[in-house]
Parts: structure tokens; C-alpha cells; sequence
């Protein structure tokens, strides 16, 4: 389970990215975070998986505070959590399978389970032609499957996704929210950041809509 | 596939220790791989950083190695006006040798004073026909230890010398010995100096050029801590890495100037007033070779340890 009670962050000293928020994820909920660019989606992303720290509240993830971690806590909490980047951060010089893999190593599996368990995920994410070429030899659509495919491949409890459908064409945004709700139904916590609108009123997903760092609404997603 | 078989070992949890060094050094060198052009940069500064290092030390020992020849020349000479039976020598020989700092002791007689005379007058031995071999003294020729060969040493050796009985003049040219052990001195100090400058400059241009290739993979590192990597399992590929090139890039500056000297020793004499072979240079001796190649992989080793902890706890 996902908590924010009463969080705020603000970037050097003035910058007030988040204000008082306070939200509840519940373990395999399915949430859209949305709002215009700068509204503090990114940042409600970041908090949970601890690249930043509130300045005030509290953050609690599987009953872990995240401000009170120690060095040797952060990793294993963020091993349990999948992260889709805006920007992919795919490594240039690693191939698609590589760049996928990168999770499995860090979890310390053993050659043979990694190459199944990643040549399974491509298949399903439809790359598994793409394995061996480097991602600057892949289209936008393709990096963005094979961001997703890296985040879900251990089968993670929570999935951030940031703008996962930026820039993609209609038929490769069903493709990936339909991987989404694939991983959703086999018991991830999903949380999605992003402002296409269409997107989120046809998934019938509940919706949080933030607004210059606040919760402006939210809505249930139900049809 | 075929190909992504090779790329994952056993790693931490399943492989054990041993599993884990194995994945290190496998990641390592397909970092190398992968990053090619920049390690291959780096390899050549540290190259061209050792090659100045390994040519210091090459200068410093074959002028250590002429200050310690000319060394062997430091001799005291007790002068007799009359010529020393095979018993007077032997007596004064063993208390001589009894003396702390002596290496050898000889004789020299009149007639062995004359013909060392003649031969030095080569060409123009005619002056000295008639001169009998009375008019030059006999004399002790002691050579001493090479820890005695200083200008203190030997004046201390001297009035330790003069105090035995029996013994005739004694002379062991004082400027010639004092500005030996000046020069001596001074190519330390001098050597010293220069070299801790090197060092520093070696080591601070190995650092940085580690921190380039590392800083040009900051992304990499940050993603693995994203996905949960250890502190540990981040840092050790890299370390590795930089040990690497640190080792190479010794390797190969050895193995340049081990060329070049090779070719300057062999085919130097065509050009130069003198044969380098017969004038006794050396190469630098094994045991500062594998100083070079160990400074080289530690080189490496800080270097990668202090660019990874700035980048790994920034991020």
C-alpha cells in the first residue's frame, strides 16, 4: 500500500512542487496521476520511490517511511517497485536485452532464469525480433516497450509509470495500457502519470487530478 | 540470443562469492567493450602518463647507476718511501681489514708504481728511461665498502686509519671525493623532488581521466540505483574497470620504452660520440617495473573510488 499524509516538497527553498497532499493507494489499485505540465505529477512519482525526500509529511510504502530509511534499506525497497521514466533512460551501449536484464542482475538471478524471464517479457511487450539491436536502432513506441518491459520484468509490487504514452500513436497507447492492465491483473499496484485525457476516461480507471501541487479532484473511473 | 548466453554470470544470491566476483569481472570487461573509444583514451593518457614516469626512473637509474661507478674510484692510498715485505704486508693487510668500511686492500710496489707510470704515459714512455723505480713510492690501495664512500665517511675512515701504527702517509683526494658526494646528494634530493612532482601529477591526471569515463556513464550508475543495485554491486564493475585501465595503461608505457631503449641501446652507438651498451646503461630493474605496474592499477583503483563517490552519493 501507497500513503502520502500531508505532503509537501519544495525545490530550492521557494519552488513549491507539492502542497498538503494526502492520498491512499491501496496494494493492486490502478491510479492515473494527471494535470497540466507542472502540476507535480513527476514529483508525486519520485517521492515514492525515493529519489526525493518531502520536506514535510510522510511517505509510507509497504509501511516503510521512506524519509526514515537508511542507506542499506533504499535498495531492496526500490528492487520491489518498477519505474517507467519519462525519458526511457535506456543505456545506449547495451542491447534491448541488456537494458531489460539490468533488473534481473541487480536481484543477483542467475543467467539462465534471466535470459527466459526477459525473452518472456519482450515476447509479451512484442520485441522479441528487437533483442539483440541497441535502443538508438529502435522507433519512440519501441524504447517506451522496452522501458516498460525492464521496469515489469521482476514482476514488481508497484509500477510507476511516468507518461508512459507520450508522443506514441493510438495503436502502441492501447499496446501499452493493455500491458499495464495485464500486470495490474496479475496483482501490481499501478500508478500512471499523464495528461492524455482520453487515455485515462477509457481505461475506467480512478483518476487524481492535481493542479499547481494540490489534489483538485478525483475521480472513481467507474463506467 | 547466442550472443546474450555469454553476457549475465551467476551473480549475487544464487552464485555465491565466488558467482559475484565472476559477474564483476564479466560486466568489467564488457563495460571496456562496450565503451571502447573512451577506454581506449583513457588506456593512452595513462599510457603517455607512465611513460613520463618510467622515463624518470630510467634517467634516475642509469645516473644513480654512473654516481655509483664513479663511487668505486674512492680509494685510500697510504704511501711507503720504501718497498713493504710479504710480512709487513700481510700484518698491516689483516688490522686493516679490521677496520670498519674496508673492502679490499692491495699493494702496490715501486716497480709496479713505474709500470703503472709508463703506461699512463703512452706514446711518450721515452721520458721516463733511466728513472729507476726508487724514485716512486710503494703504497696500500684500499677501496672501501659503497656505504663508506661519502666525503664524511671516508675523513672518518682516515683518522680511524692514521691511528694504527706502521702506517705512512695517507691521501685520498678530499675535492675529488667531497663534490662526488654532492653530486650524489643533489641527485637525490633533485630525484626526490621531481619525482613526488610526477607522482602527483601522474596520479591527479589518472583521477581525472577515470572521472571523465565514469562521468560520461552517469547515467548507468544512476539507473542501477533506481532499479535497486547495491552501493557494492555499482561500484565494483567500475573499480574494476579502472584497475584495468590503470593496469594497461602501465603495461603498455613499459612496453614502449622497454622498445625504444632497446633500440636506443642496440643502434645508438651509429650516432652518438659513444656506445650506450659499453658506457653500462641499464634498462629499469624488474622490481621497479612491477612498481609501475602496481602504481598503475592503484592509480586506477582511487581514481574510480573517488569519481564513484562522488557520482553514487549525489545521486
Amino acid at each position: 500500500m501507497i500513503q502520502l499524509h500531508n505532503v509537501s516538497v519544495t525545490y530550492q527553498q521557494d519552488v513549491c512542487a507539492l502542497h498538503g497532499i494526502s492520498l491512499m493507494v491501496p496494494k493492486g489499485d490502478f491510479v492515473f496521476l494527471t494535470g497540466a505540465s507542472g502540476a507535480g505529477k513527476s514529483t508525486l512519482l519520485k517521492l515514492i520511490y525515493a529519489e526525493i525526500i518531502p520536506n514535510r509529511g510522510q511517505v509510507i510504502i509497504d509501511s516503510q517511511n521512506i524519509s526514515r530509511l537508511t542507506r542499506s534499506e533504499l535498495p531492496p525497497l526500490r528492487r520491489s517497485i518498477g519505474i517507467v521514466f519519462q525519458d526511457f533512460r535506456l543505456l545506449p551501449n547495451r542491447t534491448v536485452m541488456e537494458n531489460v536484464a539490468i533488473t534481473l542482475e541487480v536481484l543477483g538471478l542467475g543467467r539462465k532464469e534471466i535470459v527466459e524471464r526477459v525473452t518472456r517479457i519482450l515476447t509479451q511487450v512484442g520485441l522479441e525480433q528487437r533483442m539483440q539491436a541497441t535502443p538508438c536502432r529502435l522507433s519512440g513506441g519501441e524504447q517506451q516497450r522496452v522501458a516498460l518491459a525492464r521496469a515489469l520484468v521482476n514482476e514488481p509490487k508497484i509500477l510507476l509509470a511516468d507518461e508512459p504514452t507520450g508522443n506514441l500513436d493510438d495503436e502502441n497507447k492501447a499496446r501499452v495500457l493493455a500491458i499495464l492492465k495485464e500486470a495490474n491483473c496479475r496483482g501490481t499496484t499501478i500508478l500512471v502519470a499523464s495528461h492524455d485525457r482520453r487515455l485515462i476516461a477509457s481505461s475506467h480507471k480512478r483518476a487524481v487530478v492535481l493542479e499547481r501541487g494540490e489534489i483538485r479532484e478525483v475521480h472513481d473511473g467507474a463506467r | 540470443m547466442g550472443r546474450a548466453k555469454f553476457l549475465f554470470g551467476p551473480v549475487a544470491g544464487r552464485g555465491g562469492i565466488v558467482g559475484l566476483i565472476g559477474y564483476f569481472f564479466r560486466r568489467s570487461f564488457l563495460n571496456v567493450r562496450q565503451n571502447l573509444l573512451i577506454n581506449a583514451l583513457a588506456v593512452v593518457t595513462i599510457t603517455l602518463s607512465f611513460l613520463i614516469v618510467s622515463l624518470f626512473l630510467l634517467l634516475y637509474v642509469n645516473l644513480e647507476g654512473a654516481g655509483e661507478l664513479w663511487s668505486e674510484k674512492v680509494q685510500v692510498t697510504v704511501y711507503y718511501d720504501r718497498e713493504l715485505n710479504g710480512n709487513e704486508f700481510s700484518a698491516l693487510k689483516n688490522v686493516i681489514m679490521t677496520l670498519e668500511g674496508t673492502g679490499t686492500v692491495g699493494y702496490v710496489s715501486q716497480d709496479a708504481a713505474l709500470k703503472r707510470f709508463r703506461a699512463r704515459l703512452k706514446g711518450q714512455e721515452a721520458l721516463l728511461d733511466g728513472v729507476p723505480p726508487e724514485v716512486l713510492p710503494a703504497s696500500l690501495e684500499i677501496r672501501l665498502k659503497p656505504a663508506y664512500r661519502t666525503s664524511e665517511a671516508v675523513e672518518a675512515y682516515v683518522s680511524r686509519l692514521k691511528k694504527i701504527p706502521a702506517i705512512g702517509e695517507v691521501q685520498y683526494g678530499e675535492e675529488w671525493v667531497r663534490r662526488l658526494t654532492l653530486f650524489m646528494n643533489f641527485m637525490r634530493f633533485a630525484g626526490a623532488l621531481l619525482g613526488g612532482f610526477i607522482a602527483l601529477a601522474v596520479l591527479f591526471i589518472i583521477s581525472n581521466t577515470i572521472k571523465i569515463t565514469i562521468y560520461s556513464r552517469r547515467e548507468e550508475v544512476e539507473l542501477l540505483e533506481l532499479v535497486g543495485a547495491t552501493r557494492f554491486f555499482i561500484k565494483m564493475p567500475f573499480l574494476i574497470e579502472g584497475m584495468l585501465q590503470g593496469f594497461l595503461g602501465a603495461l603498455l608505457a613499459l612496453v614502449i620504452l622497454a622498445a625504444v631503449s632497446w633500440a636506443f641501446f642496440n643502434h645508438a652507438g651509429t650516432f652518438l660520440l659513444f656506445n650506450p651498451q659499453e658506457a653500462g646503461l641499464l634498462f629499469i630493474p624488474m622490481e621497479y617495473c612491477a612498481a609501475i605496474i602496481a602504481a598503475g592499477i592503484l592509480a586506477g583503483f582511487i581514481g574510480s573510488l573517488t569519481s564513484l563517490h562522488r557520482f553514487v552519493n549525489q545521486s
